[in-house]
């Protein structure tokens, strides 16, 4: 039998059970959505958690740790592994700056920096440049905006309390320098935490403002000096930290091996985003795991069908056998009837995938936003169910192997069928 | 054309553990020539159904010898019978076996489908049979739409529409009334006769009987009348 007959001989058999074939199919299409949805929410949250990550830092940046602060042998040493572009050291200054700028006060944490090493790095600055005196420096891009005069204070001080009154909580954005900051001297002072003890005031011109932080929540109001200027203030006590910045991502694990060989504790994104993707790999094996069993279950309906087609179609199989249907033939037909079966629902299923999978996105941030009360969810760029085109392959194939099979008992059951028997059944 | 040896059948039958065994056909020997007419007939449970549903491959025979156009078929597998089948025999059956669900032109067709033959041949093979048996008005009907006649008419062009040179008929007027029953076997001397098809006729009416060139006897599993030899 040519391949085109014995497709439009099944075809003609489904069109005949109407009713019944569309049961099925709508079935499998509910078994096969509900793999794609379940599987498609762990991509969501694992894409979501990585996009996290990868907006918190540098991603081609490694962590030096440890409290002493790096030898020139050991920067030396670093910087000729392959494709380390930068070590840059920063010192954190273990205390606070006092800022004066006209009638306007704040305090903000402060830096040093190698602006050497900065400067080969891609900029970190909205605008202006980085530092070349001793008295250049650069801020963070809420600086301006968090320093505030009495009017300011008074202001901050009436509205925090009616958002107290209200439950909520008030970050004082709305006050602060509305002015260009740039290219203006401000005068400061280093705090010790522990004495409360100031230095002498001097002034410093601000030559660059940093980029706004990834992170809408995060108020950066700090400032960063040049490591040249430590040496005026030797009492000053710092925290060392070094960054390593390889030149690309697919090259931050081979330089980490090679400093954690020698010893050096370090640490980087791309580790934690390997743990990440371990975790999710076998979450959304559990997704899939728990998925095919609803197909499995959706594969009765189709078990069922078929049985009952072979049941009907007893005295049309004898007569095919009769006129000589080979026994491969008859099962050919049957296992292509729930083969389609399954192609149909897998086929509807995808297109209700995608269509379920836009409304989760569309509509759920806003209640769980509305749940939790919290209107900063919706900030953030949560993408709760994504649907790559491998588990559509994935879903798609266990979704038609599984008709496949189901379908093949009762085709084998047709093959059995004897010639006589069958033709001996009352019409 | 048809040599059929020693052939012996047994059905077991009953519960299990209770079962009987029943020799249906005892030792059966007998040959057919080319388009040739032979009934076989006999009273009920006589083995004739038995004996053609072995010549078809329905069923196996215990043991025993056919030899069809040169070719042993006894011991064919069920795959080889099939093949076998679709070459050498057309059926026709006492309630026809049409299908219910496809037209008398498909009913028809389906026998060169399973042949693989395409559809532009198929359509002029099924018009040029439908011609010869007389049907050419009721092509696009449904079985059910038919009367018994137009029914075992479309059947017996089934059987013949693959040019099959062995046509086996089993009761094939068993369900019709005198008057459709007489144009039935009017249609298949004229079959025998213009297109060289030799039918093996399975019947207890001696009237049906009557238009075969030699007629074989079954009573109790053995051949007792009749030319079992064609000269």
């Amino acid at each position: 039998m040519l391949f085109k007959d014995q497709i439009l001989f099944v075809l003609q058999h489904m069109k005949k059970n109407k009713l019944r074939v569309t049961m099925t199919v709508l079935a499998t299409m509910i078994g096969c959505s509900f793999l794609i949805v379940l599987a498609s929410i762990g991509f969501g949250i694992q894409e979501t958690m990585r996009n996290e990550i990868l907006n918190q830092e540098q991603i081609t940046q490694i962590e030096l740790w440890g409290n002493e602060t790096l030898s020139d042998e050991d920067k030396t040493f670093i910087e000729k592994i392959e494709h380390v572009n930068v070590v840059l050291k920063k010192e954190s200054i273990n205390g606070y700056i006092h800022s004066k700028f006209e009638d306007r006060e704040g305090d903000s944490n402060g830096v040093f920096i190698d602006m050497a090493a900065q400067k080969k790095l891609p900029t970190n600055l909205s605008e202006g440049r980085l530092p070349e005196a001793e008295n250049e420096i650069i801020v963070g891009y809420h600086y301006a905006q968090s320093l505030f005069n009495e009017t300011d204070n008074a202001e901050i001080e009436r509205k925090s309390k009616a958002a107290q009154e209200q439950g909520s909580y008030y970050d004082g954005s709305e006050e602060g320098y509305k002015g260009e900051i740039l290219n203006k001297t401000v005068e400061l002072q280093f705090v010790d935490d522990a004495t409360e003890e100031y230095s002498e005031p001097k002034p410093y011109t601000i030559v660059g403002i940093l980029k706004k932080p990834s992170y809408d929540w995060y108020i950066d109001s700090s400032i960063m000096f040049s490591d040249t200027l430590k040496n005026a203030y030797p009492s000053i006590t710092t925290s060392s930290t070094t960054l390593i910045y390889v030149d690309s991502l697919e090259h931050v694990l081979p330089v980490l091996d090679i400093l954690k060989e020698n010893n050096y504790q370090v640490y980087s994104q791309v580790e934690q985003l390997e743990e990440l993707d371990l975790f999710f790999l076998i979450f959304k094996l559990g997704l899939v795991f728990i998925g095919t069993i609803a197909i499995l279950i959706a594969s009765i309906g189709i078990f069922n069908t078929m049985t009952m087609a072979v049941t009907e179609r007893t005295r049309e199989i004898g007569v095919l056998k009769a006129i000589g249907a080979s026994p491969n033939l008859i099962q050919r037909l049957f296992l292509m009837e729930s083969t389609f079966i399954g192609i149909l629902g897998t086929i509807l299923a995808i297109g209700v995938s995608y269509f379920i999978s836009f409304l989760a996105n569309a509509i759920l941030p806003h209640i769980v936003s509305y749940a939790l009360s919290d209107e900063s969810i919706m900030e953030h760029d949560i993408t709760f169910s994504i649907i790559p085109f491998s588990l559509i392959i994935i879903a798609g194939s266990i979704s038609i192997l599984v008709a496949i099979f189901s379908g093949w008992r009762p085709a084998r059951k047709a093959t059995k069928i004897q010639v006589i028997n069958a033709l001996r059944q009352e019409l | 054309m048809i040599k059929v040896d020693s052939l012996k059948h047994t059905f077991t039958i009953g519960k299990k553990g209770k079962e009987n065994r029943v020799e249906v056909l005892k030792g059966i020997n007998f040959n057919i020539e080319s388009k040739e007419i032979v009934a076989i007939v006999g009273k009920s449970g006589s083995g004739k159904s038995t004996l053609l549903q072995i010549l078809a491959g329905f069923l196996k025979a215990d043991s025993g010898s056919i030899i069809i156009n040169n070719t042993e078929i006894a011991h064919f597998s069920e795959k080889e019978s099939a093949a076998f089948r679709m070459n050498h025999f057309g059926f026709v059956f006492q309630n026809f076996q049409l299908l219910p669900g496809q037209t008398v032109f498909e009913n028809i067709e389906l026998p060169l489908k399973l042949k693989g033959i395409r559809q532009p041949v198929r359509k002029k093979k099924v018009q040029e049979i439908l011609k010869k048996v007389g049907l050419m008005e009721v092509e696009d009907h449904y079985p059910n739409e038919l009367s018994g006649g137009q029914q075992q008419r479309v059947a017996i062009a089934r059987a013949m529409i693959t040019n099959p040179p062995i046509i086996l008929a089993d009761e094939p007027t068993g369900s019709l009334d005198s008057q459709t029953e007489q144009d039935i076997l009017l249609l298949i001397q004229q079959l025998n006769k213009n297109e060289g098809i030799t039918f093996v006729i399975i019947t207890h009416d001696e009237e049906v009987a009557s238009i075969a060139n030699r007629k074989l006897r079954m009573s109790d599993g053995f051949l007792v009348g009749g030319t079992k030899y064609a000269f």
